[in-house]
């Protein structure tokens, strides 16, 4: 397996995010550049250039003509894909740390930090799917976060209910229309924040990951825990595989440790942990700092990692890993 | 080129305009399907530089949705704007392979990977053993050795017996002395029986004075500057007989460098000189005597 390197970044990575289609590839650092890549080789199609912050996040309408994305100098921007023409700013009184288009795109969720007096939140945008559309400045609705600030939000399937992971190490499911706070369920070990949260292709079931070493997989509909991979090391991120039954973690010493870590010691390696058995079955090294996020490609063929070096490395899978199977699987096929 | 015809080979080098002239690329079809393209530049120096690419083209077809395939048409922008076709040098490159196997006792593979090559090879071979000092064979590291300043190393003492037997033995050329032991393994220049006799002491320094008799030899230290080797002899010959004086001096202004060696024919006339003269006053200095060690 060959990685492709991609450095258009100066800074750390914060989030990389795969279009519906898995070839475009949008990558997010804190220099204050969105960069767009071809997966297949890692051309890069473009920057988007605008934001006078640092960049935390971004995402993928799901027809692939804009991305969103969130920044520390508190706006969220609307972007045309093809052109890196900037469509729209939203302001906000602090920085915005994740960005998600619901599944139809018709709606944007932006969670806001909590600082100089205001409580983190999680807001609501209505977006019109054209590129030639005015969008609207007024919002659906406000989520406010009153206990412990949110740090990572998703829709679930249907857009039906918003999922919030907090930084006590809680995750909280909301309404997706009313914003009703419906149950909260401290998942994660207590104050370890929530660092990422991402969904299976159908978006039923998500993945967190936490400051407290573990990933936890999560149905959206109770919030019941259905899985538990545990690490030894901070996580960052976490995604799930499609096609095969893996999850993907990330993570590594705190950034600000990592100058007093050997690379080996610093666990900056991407961790697969089978999503059902929940065993770590293999590891991908290359970062030179902690992986500050990975993202698998939609058609599963492929995944990228960007860590706190400033690198994206875009692997794709070789024939072993479509291979790979457990015992019983094998078992099962030819009894079948 | 009819140029090159009238010129001496010699002076192809200053003909700058010749070394300029690049041949044109070629491209050559091979029969097992590859090209090999050769293309010619100039390096910063100057000098011609021949690449010779083999390239091997596979046509890998992938069936994509329409709006994927027209993405790759799309202009590029924003700082890739003036790009060209294709991943760029700057910001896209390949990454060294990596080796990634799932495997469902992942973590015993590594473990055991992680101890074997070198670790524990290391391990193994040091197992059996322990410290051993070379001059006394006890359990310690040689250089603490509490002989380390009497005694040669185990081995060399054996190896200048060997030297000694030669010496007995006229007939015997002086080489293979040391060798007899072990033969065909080195033999340091100071364990080499010399041709000439001088045997043991080898081309070690101070050699012409024959097998130094280490045991009558005196050094004497804190020696004035002004010292002079006739000094020296005067003083030491009232205790017998004197077969060496050796004053060290600076080799660049001639002054002694404070130390000296004395040899006596007889050690007991040494033992005697050295508990007379420690202690003496010599131009205004206080001399040391002892006896001299063995160099080591």
């Amino acid at each position: 397996m060959r990685p492709i390197l991609l450095s258009g970044h100066e800074r750390a990575l914060t989030q990389i995010k795969f279009n519906p289609d898995g070839d475009l590839l949008f990558s997010t650092a804190k220099d204050q550049q969105i960069c767009a890549w071809f997966s297949h080789n890692g051309e890069r199609l473009g920057t988007y250039k605008g934001h006078q912050g640092a960049i935390w996040t971004v995402d993928v309408d799901p027809t692939s003509t804009m991305i969103a994305s969130g920044s520390a100098d508190n706006t969220i921007r609307l972007w045309e894909i093809k052109t890196g023409k900037c469509l729209k700013t939203w302001e906000f009184p602090t920085a915005v740390k994740r960005v998600e288009f619901t599944p139809d795109g018709r709606r944007l969720l932006g969670v806001t930090e909590k600082r100089m007096g205001h409580l983190g939140s999680i807001v609501v945008l209505p977006i019109e799917l054209s590129v030639d559309a005015e969008q609207s400045d007024e919002r659906d609705m406000t989520i406010v976060c009153d206990q412990s600030k949110a740090t990572v939000a998703g829709w679930s399937y249907l857009s039906k209910y918003i999922i919030a992971g907090h930084e006590d190490g809680s995750v909280s499911q909301y309404d997706g229309k009313t914003g009703e706070l419906i149950d909260n369920v401290p998942i994660h070990e207590l104050d370890m924040a929530v660092t990422d949260l991402q969904w299976s292709a159908d978006r039923t079931y998500f993945i967190t990951a936490s400051k407290d070493k573990t990933a936890r997989l999560m149905a959206a509909r109770d919030l019941e825990l259905l899985k538990t991979y545990v690490s030894d090391t901070p996580l960052n991120s976490a995604c799930i595989t499609p096609k095969k039954d893996y999850v993907i973690l990330g993570g590594g010493q705190a950034a600000m440790d990592v100058t007093t870590t050997a690379a080996r010691q610093g666990k900056f390696e991407a961790r697969f942990y089978h999503m059902i058995f929940e065993d770590e079955i293999g590891r991908v090294r290359g970062h030179f700092g902690p992986l500050n996020t990975v993202a698998a490609a939609p058609n599963g063929k492929s995944y990228a990692s960007g860590g706190e070096d400033g690198y994206v490395r875009v692997h794709h899978f070789d024939k072993g890993y479509f291979d790979f199977k457990y015992e019983v699987e094998r078992e099962r096929e030819n009894r079948l | 080129m009819a140029s090159t015809k009238n010129r001496d080979w010699a002076d192809d080098d200053e003909g700058d305009d010749v070394a300029i002239e690049l041949p044109p690329p070629q491209t050559i079809q091979n029969k097992d399907g590859t090209k090999t393209t050769i293309s010619y530049r100039l390096n910063d120096q100057g000098q011609k530089v021949k690449t010779t690419r083999r390239i091997r083209l596979v046509t890998h077809r992938e069936v994509v949705n329409p709006r994927v395939a027209e993405r790759k048409h799309w202009a590029k922008f924003g700082l890739s704007e003036k790009d060209g076709a294709g991943p760029q040098m700057d910001t896209t490159s390949v990454a060294e392979n990596i080796i990634f196997r799932l495997s469902t006792n992942w973590k015993k593979d590594t473990k055991d990977e992680a101890k074997d090559p070198d670790a524990n090879a290391m391990k193994d071979k040091l197992k059996d053993k322990t410290v051993k000092c070379r001059i006394c064979n006890g359990e310690h590291f040689t250089a603490r050795c509490p002989y380390k300043d009497t005694m040669a190393p185990v081995g060399a003492e054996g190896a200048a017996g060997d030297v000694a037997a030669g010496m007995g033995d006229d007939e015997q050329p002086g080489v293979g002395a040391a060798g007899a032991g072990k033969k065909g393994s080195y033999v340091p220049p100071a364990m080499r029986g010399g041709p000439g006799g001088s045997a043991a002491a080898g081309e070690r320094m101070g050699g012409k004075y024959g097998e130094r008799d280490d045991l009558a030899t005196l050094r004497v230290t804190n020696v004035s500057e002004m010292a002079e080797e006739g000094e020296l002899r005067d003083m030491f010959e009232r205790f017998g007989r004197v077969t060496r004086v050796f004053l060290a001096k600076d080799r660049d202004t001639g002054l002694a460098k404070g130390f000296a060696f004395i040899s006596f024919a007889d050690r007991g006339d040494a033992v005697k000189a050295a508990a007379k003269m420690d202690g003496y006053g010599f131009k205004h200095l206080i001399l040391r005597v002892e006896f001299a060690k063995k160099a080591a």
